[in-house]
Order: C-alpha cells, then structure tokens, then sequence
C-alpha cells in the first residue's frame, strides 16, 4: 500500500511540476532553443535548418514560436527572462527590446571576434538598435521600416510632404491609412514624425528633449486624425487594417511595412479586384514634416540576443552569428518579405528581384532611426500611446508638454 | 443564534450527567476541527501568504529590469499611485462598469426571473439556455462580442440603422457599452438564478390574498415580492458588485484599457507584467485589495447583506 | 392554474423565445465565424456565405491548441478534485457536527472566493520564479483554490444540511455496520451534492484566464483561455480570427452539452450555496 502510495504520489509531483516538455541532449549534440516569432513563410525555418547543417553535429538549432503580436511577444519573453528561464537560448529579439534586457542582465553582451562579425557590413541604422550604452548586445538580423504606397491610378503627383499628402488626400476624396491605434504602431509613427522634424524624444541619458520637433509632429496628427483623409476606424487601425483599407480600393495612401506589397500580390493572384489594386500599386519615400528635409522612419527588425541563464552561452552565440549571415537574410526576404540588415544585399539581384523597391528601402533603412534607447523604453511606449490617442484629441503644444512630464515620471519607475 | 441542524442523534441515556456530554461535545468539536483544518489551512495559506508578501513588495522600489535598484522605500509607492491621475481614472472606470453593468444585471435578472417562475411552459427551455452564458468562457464571449462589433468582421456593423463606418471599441463612451454588454450578458444568468431562489421564497398566498384584495399586478411586485425577496436581491447585488469590481478578462480581450476604459486591474496587471515593476504594481494590488474590502463592508453593515445560511428570519 | 388564454400563451412563447435567443446569440455568432470561409471573414455577414472547415483544420495543425486543451482538462480536474476532498470534509463538518466558528468559516470562505486574483498575481509571480513553480501544473493549480476550494465548501455545505443524517442511524439499528450505512445510504445522498459541486468548481476553474496568463509561458501549463489571447495569425501582422473563433467554439461544445445534461443539478446548486431556500 505504501509503495504504491509513493509511485502514485511520485508520478503526480512529477506531472505537476511540468509535462510535455522540450527534448534536451540526444546524444552529445546540444539542443539550442530559438525563440521567436512564428514566421509563417518558414524562412526562419529554413535558416535554422541551415544552421544546424553548418554546425556539424555539435548543435541543434530548434524553433520556439512566440505569437506574433509584439507585445505579446515582449510580454511572454520578459517574463520567462525574468524567472531566470535557462530553456533560452536565442532569441529573435524585436529591435526597441535592447537596451531593456541589456540593463536587466536578461542577454549576453557580445564582444570580441563575434563583434566584429556582428557588425561587418551592417547598415549604421540597424547597428544603432543592437547597441546599448556603445557595446554590442545582439545581432542584426533583419530590418524593416515603412514606404508610402499609393495608388498610380489615382494619385498623379506623388505627395513629398505629410501636409501635401492630406491637401491630395481630401482633394481626391479618399483616405490615407495609418496605424493609429493605441499601440506600438502609434509611437512608430509618432517617433518617425519627430525624426523627420529633426528632433529627438530622449536623449541619450533617457531624458525627454521632445520640444519644437515634436510639436510639429503632434500637428501632423491632429491634422490627420480630424481631416476627411481619416479612414473610418482610424484610432483602432493596426498594420493589418491598414493594408485592408487600401487593398480593398478605400484607400489611395497607406504607410505601413513591405509586407502589403507581397500580400495584394497573392491576393490578385485570385482576386480581380485585389489585381488592379496591385497593378497600381506605387511605393515612395516616407512623406517629409518639413520640405526639402528627407524623411527619417522609424526602424524595425529581429536582432538575436543570447539568453544570459542559456546553459550553452557560447554555442548559442556562435549560431546567432550564423542565422545572421547574409545567405539566411535573403531566405528572409525572398520567403518573408522581411528586408536585410546587411548593406551590400541591396545590390544581390535577388533581393533586387524580390523587392522591386529595394533602393528605396535600403535607402529607407540606412537612415532610418531607433525608437528611445532605454531600458525604460515600454513605459516611455505606453506613456506616448496614452498621451497621444485618439490623435483628433491633440492639442500640440499642451499634449507634448504633458507627454514631456508623462515620459519624465515614467522613466524614474512611477506612474502618472 | 445558530439553527440547530439536524445531525447529531439525541442520546437515548444521559449516563454521568452532564461531563459525558461535555466529554462527547468535545469530541465532535476536536473532529469537525480536524476536518475543517485541511481546507482553512489552505486557503489561508492560498490567500494570506501572497496578499501578506504584496504588502512587503509594495514596500520595496522594486522593478526586475533595474535588478541591482532595489531599495526599501516605504510607502512611497503608495503616494505615488494615488497622486497619479491614471489611479483614479481607473477606479471612476471601474465603477462605471461596475454600476452599470449589475443595474442592468438587476432589471434583466429579474424578468428572467419571473419569466421562469411564472411562465406557463418552456421553463426548461429557459433554464438551459440562460446557463449556457454562464458555462462558457469568458475570454470566448469577450472574443464573440469583439468581432460582432469590429468594423471589418462584425455583424453589428452596417446593421440596420448603424452606420457602416461605426467602430465602437474606437471610442470610450461605445466601448464602454460594449464591455459593459459583454458583462451583462455573461452572468445576468447567475443573477438570475440567485433571484430565483429569492422568488421561491415569496409565499404564494400572499400574491393570492393581494390578488382577492384587487391589487394589480405592478402594485402586487412592488408591494408585495421586492420587499420580501429584499435578502436575496441584497446578497446578489453584493457578489456582483465584488465580482464586477474584479473585471478584468472582457476588458483585456475587447479594449485591453485602450480609449481610457482601463480598469484598476488592468492597471495592476500593466505594471506588474508588462513593466514587472513589482513595487508599484504590488501597491495597486494592495489597493484594490482595499477597494473590495470597503465595499463589502458597505454592503454587508450598511445595507445588511446577510450571508450566513443559518438566517431563520 | 385554470386554462390560459390563447393570447397568454403567446405571450409566454415570445418571452421564452427572447430570452432563448439572448443566450444563444453570440454562440452562433461563433460558431458561424469559424466555419466561414477565411477569405470571406471580413464580409461582415451574420452567417457564412462561404461554409469551410478550414479554420478547424489551421486550429489542429500545431499543437499548440492540443496541449492548451491538456493543460486547461488536466490542471481543472487536479484543482476540482482536491477542492472537493477537502471542501466535502469541511463540508460534513458544518452540516453534521456542531462546533463554534462555523459562520466563520462560511464567512471566510466568502471572503476567499471574493477576493480580486490581481492582488495576488504579483507575489505568485516573484514566488513562483523563486521557487520554480512559474510555468507548471502546480503553480497554476494552487491558486485555482483561492476560489475552487470556498466554491466547494459552500455548495457542499448547503447540500449536505439537506441530506437526512437519521437514516443513517436507522440503518444502523437494522443492522448495517457504519461503513455499510455509510456506503449504502449516506454515499448515494450525498453524491449528487458532490457531483454538482464538481461539475461547477471545474466550470469556474476552466474559465480562469488571469492566473493561466501570468503565471505560464509555454504550453507546458498554458491553458486554452491565455492560449485564446496568443493565437499566431497568418503573417505578422495579421488577426487569426477565423481560428480563434475555432479553437471558441471545441472549447465551448462540451461545456454546452455538459450544462444541458446536467442544468437541474447546477440550478439547485447555484442557488442552493447563495441563499438558503
């Protein structure tokens, strides 16, 4: 009876504590974990694939989705990162998540020889996001930022500036999307207008500068948000929505990433309406805030970090080198849309061939600008997404004052 | 003063007086100790130590991205809640959906009510139906009402008189009625069920009587049923009114606090998962914690909710 | 009563009626969602105008949604289980024994059940990361008794106090050992008191979307309702709904047919552990 009661007790402990779990060694060959985003292309597949084949048998580079909303993501990480979870090995780090785990300890730095690696032939704007206080923290993998796509049919002078755009946009009677609901979008958007303007949210001590920049910014959103160019459910529309606005004929100017490119083409594939939509299909530069300055976007993109409580630190990294490498980020772009981080790529014809605008995003990219460098970087997000939804709310000058004082108390660990 | 239940067999033959029913009370004390012991240990554990541990948390300036800045900082981050306008504007919210939601729970409960008191057939139909709101998820009835009300996928959009272009978890006031719908309709049921139990508490002939008497239908309700059933309604608006105080699943699923329909616990949630601030967050949940006490308390001393099920009134 | 009018039945139908369709409706709302047709999700229609079984197909290609379903069956059961062991001890203990501090208990158990989980969800985080319950079974199953286990009591309690202790006695006097009474009389009473109590404590168990967010990762503990919230889509940006509304409703139907097999018993327990009548 008594044994009985042991094993019966020993089976339920051991069930309680965790079924189902991950396989760990087969044999000498080490398992190595890679957390990202489930990209459904199967791109990432196939570079791990790659990479396990280059490692010869002394490693296994496995995938472990995340969802693919980014705060999900960042949300399902920081908390296994934070109980210390030694599952992690890799992890396909969103570009604004640098300088939060660098703080906390949660990645390991990269220094050295794979520095060097790191960093060989990487655009100056994704290198930005991989550092944090002048080291090197993760690996750029793949970039990605915002065009204006419009409609060729409809729009016959290509808007240079946000203020023309809208002057188009409420002469053709139509609609510019634009992700401006309350969420990371927002603050992308947002930050590429403070750029752009010339100005700056923090500075490198992670103090608000804001100030005239941002004001300006802050108009351009009011100004959208309350013209006849705002798209219905505007202040709840996300990336998705926006390319359904303008995939479905609503709208004539969309800002949003290179996927909707590769989106309305496998829609027109079946869809005749989808086929004049892509037909038509034009791409240009981010709209300026002031003309004559060129526009400075917002930079996205998966950087790989190495889990600090990985029990196999420097295998981990060596494979984050690895499905860095340029063969694997044309895989990304031709699969998944998902543009390079590595200058020379621009010029491969098969980045060429895959992205028709692939100077105007290398371009895009070069230049393009890092959201907030700080740990603190999520409370800054959501103080910007509280202060400045809905835009048709704004007052400029009063809401970039209180988004100045938001940012300040947030970045010191209260609440406003 | 506690019903006697009918448990304990008389004893056919008092030997040794009064000491051997002592002796034999005790006994039935020291067991029923025993028995409570496992469950009263575990939910004091289950609550107490967490709630005692938020409490010394809220305490420390604590955020595990910024792991060597802990300090002991008092109650700091208390002033710091209640001075930021975030705190109170979640709590106005929360009492919003809160009132709202358990009136309406109040008036629909008590049609469903009636209508399975009185109703002259198909109270099977109707019993089964109003549990099934009850036994689904909530997170699933938050999605359900999400898509019905979203402006691409919905049906609710472009229905009827309501514009094409309407999209209500855009806005406060329409979020707002949404969550609030969403609420209602998932534990109007529980209300009632609770109100039910109070109906069948009205004697009949009391109705009977009125009836005789010539009071209409209306007067015979007001006069007669909502007083009697006033026990029950009390102890129903106290379990929902704790209950909708807790939201927090409809709201994350439909709005997530966007639109400044952000409740105190999606407050608390933010800043303990998103930012895993532990001190801050912990404070809000020592708050809350607070919050819910008061109104308990309201309820139970000032409208004299009485919960005990040994209430021979 | 008398025979009713034709009129009043009519009324009574239209009654029924209503409230049938307030329950059903977003049910069906569901339910039609996830057989559409993905490329007609956003046509906005009531019904599909496209059927497809596509979205169930998607939902069961990983098995991320599997392992949810274990999860959320497994850890609701345990939590269940061990709410009703020890609730039905308590339980006896108030319907049968007399002992001071009753009232307290049900009070305190009141007070357990109401409490806001947000409080706690703090401290189990920093705790369970300390002592590595984050992400199993266990840490999901302990806090489930902060309202399984007051849920428990209470409905037991008030089914106990209606069973007829005497017949126990009586059985005795007419020969049967106290465990034989006990089996043969008591156990067949007290059942469907039980059976109730755990049919509810599972319904509320199942539902617990808070606990199963914060404190699991992977689908190692993840339960349906926080794996609901996490769905992938078909790209990076895009809203799964069609598979979401899949994965709603496998979660949904056996919870329906559960109720409506067992409604009598769940009505007399709902209202039995609130108010006594």
């Amino acid at each position: 009876m008594g044994k009985v009661a042991i094993t019966i007790g020993v089976a339920v402990v051991s069930i309680l504590l965790g079924s189902g779990c991950g396989g760990d060694d087969s044999g000498g060959s080490r398992t190595l974990k890679w957390y990202v985003f489930a990209e459904p292309s199967g791109a990432f597949q196939e570079a791990a694939d790659n990479c396990t084949k280059q490692a010869n048998g002394r490693y296994r580079v496995e995938i472990v989705d995340l969802p693919t909303n980014a705060d999900q993501q960042r949300e399902l990480v920081v908390r296994r990162l934070a109980a210390e979870d030694s599952d992690i090995d890799i992890i396909g780090m969103d570009v604004i998540w640098t300088a939060e785990f660098a703080e906390a300890e949660w990645i390991n730095e990269v220094t050295g020889a794979n520095r060097q690696r790191a960093e060989r032939g990487v655009l100056p704007g994704p290198l930005e996001t991989a550092k944090y206080k002048g080291r090197l923290w993760t690996v750029p993998f793949t970039s990605n930022t915002q065009l204006l796509w419009y409609r060729k049919d409809l729009v016959k002078q290509v808007p240079k500036t946000w203020d023309e755009m809208i002057d188009q946009a409420e002469r053709l009677n139509t609609t510019i999307q634009v992700q401006a609901a309350r969420y990371e979008g927002l603050v992308v958007w947002f930050n590429s207008l403070v750029a752009s303007a010339g100005g700056e949210i923090v500075d490198d001590a992670g103090k608000p500068v804001l100030g005239a920049p941002a004001v300006q910014a802050a108009e351009v959103m009011k100004r959208l948000a309350s013209s006849s160019a705002a798209p219905p459910a505007m202040t709840n529309n996300k990336e998705d929505q926006a390319r359904l606005g303008f995939e479905s004929g609503a709208s004539a100017f969309q800002v949003n990433y290179s996927f909707v490119y590769a989106s309305a083409k496998t829609g027109a594939e079946t869809n005749p309406a989808t086929k004049k939509i892509f037909e038509n299909m034009g791409w240009a530069r981010w709209p300026s805030v002031d003309p004559g300055k060129p526009s400075r976007v917002t930079l996205g993109g998966i950087n790989l970090g190495v889990g600090a409580f990985s029990k196999n630190p420097d295998l981990a990294q060596e494979a984050a080198l690895c499905i860095a490498q340029p063969d694997n980020q044309v895989i990304a772009a031709e699969k998944g849309g998902l543009a390079p981080s590595n200058e020379a790529l621009y010029q491969d014809k098969r980045i060429k061939k895959a992205f028709p605008f692939a100077d105007l995003l290398g371009e895009s990219i070069a230049t393009g600008v890092p959201r907030p460098v700080t740990p603190a970087y999520s409370d800054i997000s959501l103080a910007i997404q509280q202060t400045l939804h809905p835009p048709q709310d704004i007052e400029p000058k009063k809401t970039i004052e209180d988004l100045k004082d938001n940012i300040d108390t947030v970045s010191n660990g209260g609440i406003f | 003063m506690a019903a006697q239940p009918a448990a304990t067999p008389a004893p056919v033959a008092q030997k040794g007086g009064r000491k051997r029913l002592t002796e034999r009370a005790r006994a039935e004390r020291k067991l029923a100790y025993m028995l409570c012991a496992p469950a009263v240990l575990a939910m004091l554990v289950v609550t107490g130590y967490p709630i005692a541990y938020a409490i010394y948390l809220s305490t420390q300036r604590y955020d595990l991205r910024f792991p060597d800045d802990r300090e002991f900082v008092g109650l700091s981050n208390y002033g710091e809640v209640l001075t930021s306008s975030t705190w109170w504007l979640d709590l106005t919210n929360t009492v919003i959906i809160m009132g709202f939601s358990v009136a309406i729970e109040l008036v629909l409960g008590m049609a469903i009510a009636l209508i399975m008191h009185r109703a002259i057939w198909g109270r099977g139909p109707v019993r089964a139906s109003i549990l099934i709101p009850y036994g689904i998820v909530t997170v699933v009835a938050a999605f359900a009402w999400r898509y019905a009300f979203d402006p691409t996928t919905g049906f609710v959009i472009g229905l009827g008189p309501i514009s094409e272009t309407w999209a209500p978890l855009a806005e406060r006031a329409s979020s707002f009625f949404v969550i609030i719908m969403t609420e209602v309709w998932k534990t109007t049921p529980f209300m009632a069920l609770l109100l039910l139990a109070g109906l069948a508490l009205v004697p009949d002939e009391l109705n009977e009587a009125a009836k005789v008497d010539g009071a209409s239908t209306v007067q015979r309700f007001f006069r007669i049923t909502l007083p009697l059933m006033k026990p029950a309604i009390v102890v129903a608006l106290l379990f929902r009114a704790l209950d909708a105080f807790r939201i927090f699943d409809s709201v994350f699923i439909l709005t997530a606090g966007a639109n400044d329909t952000e409740t105190v616990s999606i407050l608390g949630y933010n800043q303990l998962i998103n930012r895993v601030n532990l001190g801050l967050g912990s404070a809000v949940s020592v708050l809350i914690f607070a919050c819910v006490i008061i109104i308990a308390f309201v309820f139970i001393k000032g409208l004299g909710a009485s919960t005990s099920q040994e209430d021979d009134r | 009563m008398t025979s009713h009018t034709a009129r009043e039945r009519i009324l009574w139908t239209i009654a029924i009626l209503v409230v049938v369709f307030y329950a059903l409706l977003p049910v069906l709302w569901i339910l039609s969602l996830s057989l559409k047709d993905p490329a007609t999700i956003a046509d906005g229609h009531f019904l599909p105008q496209d059927w497809s079984f596509e979205n169930y197909e998607k939902l069961f290609e990983t098995d991320a949604f599997t392992y949810a379903l274990r999860n959320s069956i497994g850890i609701a059961a345990i939590a269940t289980l061990i709410a009703i062991f020890l609730g039905s001890m308590t339980a006896y203990a108030i319907a049968r024994l007399q002992f001071p501090g009753k009232g307290l208990i049900l009070a305190g158990a009141l007070a357990v059940a109401m409490f806001p989980p947000i409080s706690i969800v703090g401290s189990l985080f920093d705790l369970w990361r300390q002592i590595g319950f984050f992400d199993t079974w266990i840490g999901l199953i302990i806090p489930y008794m902060t309202f399984t286990l007051p849920l428990a009591i209470y409905i037991l309690s008030a089914f106990f106090r209606e069973i007829p202790w005497e017949l126990e006695q009586a059985a005795q006097i007419d020969g049967a050992t106290p465990w034989q009474a006990y089996r043969k009389v008591i156990v067949p009473l007290a059942a469907p008191g039980v059976f109730t109590a755990a049919i509810l404590t599972f319904i509320f168990a199942w539902n617990d979307f808070l606990f199963a967010n914060t404190l699991t990762s992977t689908d190692k503990a993840r339960t349906v309702p926080a794996t609901l919230a996490f769905f992938t889509g078909g790209s990076q940006f895009e809203d799964p709904t069609g598979v979401i509304a899949a994965a709603a409703v496998v979660v949904t139907i056996p919870i329906i047919i559960m109720v409506l097999i067992f409604q009598r018993r769940i009505v007399a327990g709902l209202t039995a552990g609130a108010v006594k009548g």
